[in-house]
């Protein structure tokens, strides 16, 4: 049986929809986000694209420069570092440890800092203020200064990077949601319902979440370039990642003792560090000028 | 206003006190004996071991070891560098200097120059313009800042040999350090040479500021745009238009003081990650800064130097963070009418 076309008005689109449109209507914010979604998969199967393993060496072919040079060859596309090893096999093995592990480390901090940050919110007076203002003394260790004291209590090692953004990042988002969630808690809806006779699980699922979400993906898209920027900072510093691994901080670092021959092993890494966060930049602000209206 | 001094000063207090606290804890987990971490003794005599003992209450339960460590690091001893062997107190003293005046100039060319440009893109008649602004900040805010630094010294550096890419001043110079501020030291400077030294100090200068002065530049532009768009939309401008004011007198006078209010607070905000970005910057153009101090302290397994330089840099962070909140409710009265309306 058709569906019968009662009302006269046009569907009136929901807003995530309505988003989506605003959204696609950006050339940049999509074409970041094809970026983004060729990175995950790049994520999942980079390891079975590489046509060379990360470490493997070859010896006859040192230094070779990238394969638009005259010099080069297709074989190895983008050239080999000082060890001749790939550097096209390296990067996308790198996909993993960089962007990978950075979508690791804001899901995790995503959950610790969602529960405080939604507890500390709904809660009024002293127990809200201790909870929100004892993660701003963490809030004020850059996340570096973070990483260097869980590297010097935990040795190096791109584990310890975990920890050590992690850590960093949890405040940012428990101070996100908890001012997001107290606005809206002083709202007239939110009473509205509360007279309603909702309890308090509900008024915060039902009624303050859905206007919550859109500060948490803001929040969520920041951190993630922040935490690529982090871990490969780090790697750079050779506190993160160790010599032999493909991070790509770890690849520039490695690559910096033939700046000047093979300037190459610094670039490339770079770019592709560059070409990352710059994606997950566009989506980021793709959204926030779609969220926008919704906001105001 | 003065409650609302009042109550962030507590609050500069309170979080200073867990900033310690955990530090504290972590420095009872470094994987030393605690007297080591705390002191920097590596191989203490018997006389030194119980000095020490005495001082951090090491035999006491954890919390009057906390107040002990509280009480010498209060009184301003922060033990001694175990590689170095010198007072880490001043050692951070000599560092710390170096590390404000490379901030202080980038800060100042990122605001110098992001907010012109800021409202060249929010009311420029050139689209194209205001686009390609757009394009380069987002660059310039994902551009790795190692990298950066890395690029700009093979360019400027190397390839065309324009500008010292290491140090804070040619060795070949020396400078007796009054303020710690090499510009201002070689200006202070009573030998012959002080313009050729000032001159070379400005160029040690100009790389590094630069790199480290592209983050906050970039956010400063975008966010100086999206306030002026924001500002411009008002009713009292449109008023000031109706009136016949000149644009130039409504952009000083009604536009800019206005939408400079969100980019003050967006600064305190941005302190963390200047901080990141400038330890970064300091060892790349060896900076003799705080930040290659610390990351040199941790490649040493330093602990003293490490507990020292945290403490030091997230301090200021606090209290300049804390600083700027006050300044941005002292010229913002709306801020403080939400403060007084939420409690």
């Amino acid at each position: 049986m058709p569906r019968i076309k009662i009302y006269q008005e046009d569907h009136i689109a929901s807003p995530m929809w309505r988003m989506w449109q605003t959204f696609s209507a950006n050339p940049f914010a999509v074409i970041g986000l094809w970026a983004v979604i060729f990175l995950l998969i790049l994520t999942i199967f980079a390891p079975f694209i590489a046509p060379y393993s990360a470490e493997m060496q070859d010896q006859q072919v040192l230094l070779l420069p990238p394969s638009w040079d005259p010099a080069g060859t297709v074989e190895h596309f983008l050239g080999t570092d000082d060890l001749g090893r790939d550097i096209f096999s390296r990067i996308l093995h790198g996909v993993q440890l960089t962007f990978g592990m950075s979508l690791l480390i804001v899901a995790a901090s995503l959950i610790f800092g969602f529960v405080i940050g939604s507890l500390s919110g709904m809660m009024h007076g002293i127990k809200s203020s201790v909870l929100s203002h004892l993660l701003d003394a963490l809030l004020s260790i850059p996340s570096l200064l973070m990483a260097i004291l869980v590297v010097a209590v935990m040795g190096p090692g791109l584990n310890n990077v975990f920890w050590g953004v992690g850590i960093a990042m949890v405040p940012q988002f428990v101070r996100a949601i908890h001012l997001a969630v107290h606005e809206e808690l002083q709202k007239e809806y939110v009473t509205a319902a509360k007279l309603d006779g909702a309890n308090s699980l509900q008024v915060f699922w039902y009624v303050i979440m859905p206007n919550v979400w859109d500060v948490v993906i803001i929040q969520v898209t920041m951190a993630i370039s922040a935490a690529i920027l982090d871990i490969a900072a780090l790697g750079f510093l050779n506190l993160g990642a160790q010599a032999p691994s493909p991070e790509w901080g770890a690849m520039v670092a490695q690559g910096l003792d033939n700046l000047l021959l093979a300037p190459w092993t610094v670039t490339i890494p770079g770019v592709a560090i560059l070409f990352t966060v710059l994606s997950v930049n566009l989506v980021g602000d793709g959204l926030r000028s779609a969220l926008a209206p919704i906001r105001n | 206003m003065w409650r609302y001094l009042f109550s962030r000063i507590t609050l500069f207090m309170a979080t200073s006190l867990v900033m310690v606290a955990v530090l504290f804890m972590a420095s009872g987990q470094f994987p030393v004996s605690k007297a080591y971490s705390l002191s920097g003794v590596q191989y203490p005599t018997l006389e030194q071991q119980q000095q020490i003992d005495q001082d951090y209450q090491l035999h006491d339960n954890q919390l009057l070891q906390f107040t002990a460590y509280l009480r010498q690091r209060l009184s301003g001893n922060f033990g001694i560098s175990s590689n170095s062997q010198q007072e880490v107190l001043e050692e951070l003293e000599a560092v710390l200097p170096a590390s404000f005046e490379l901030s202080l100039f980038s800060g100042f060319i990122a605001v110098f120059f992001g907010v012109p440009i800021g409202v060249l893109a929010a009311l420029g008649n050139n689209k194209a313009l205001q686009r390609s602004i757009l394009a380069i900040t987002l660059t310039g805010y994902s551009i790795p800042v190692f990298w950066l630094g890395l690029t700009l010294s093979m360019w400027f550096g190397v390839n065309l040999g324009w500008l010292p890419i290491s140090g804070q001043i040619n060795l070949l110079y020396e400078i007796e350090p009054v303020t710690g501020f090499m510009l201002v030291d070689t200006l202070l400077s009573d030998s012959s040479y002080r313009i050729p030294a000032f001159h070379d100090a400005l160029l040690h200068l100009i790389l590094p500021a630069v790199t480290l002065a592209v983050l906050p530049f970039t956010l400063v532009v975008r966010i100086t745009r999206q306030a002026i768009l924001n500002v411009m939309n008002q009713t009292y401008i449109r008023a000031a238009e109706a009136r016949g004011l000149h644009t130039a007198k409504i952009l000083l006078r009604h536009v800019l003081p206005n939408a400079l209010i969100p980019v003050i607070k967006s600064i305190g905000l941005m302190l963390g990650s200047f901080a990141s970005y400038g330890i970064v910057v300091e060892v790349i153009f060896s900076w003799p800064g705080v930040g290659s101090w610390l990351v040199s302290g941790i490649y040493q397994r330093d602990y003293t130097v490490i507990q020292a330089g945290i403490l030091a840099v997230s301090l200021l962070i606090i209290f300049l963070s804390i600083l700027i909140d006050l300044l941005h409710t002292a010229i913002n009265p709306m801020s403080r009418k939400e403060l007084y309306a939420s409690n």
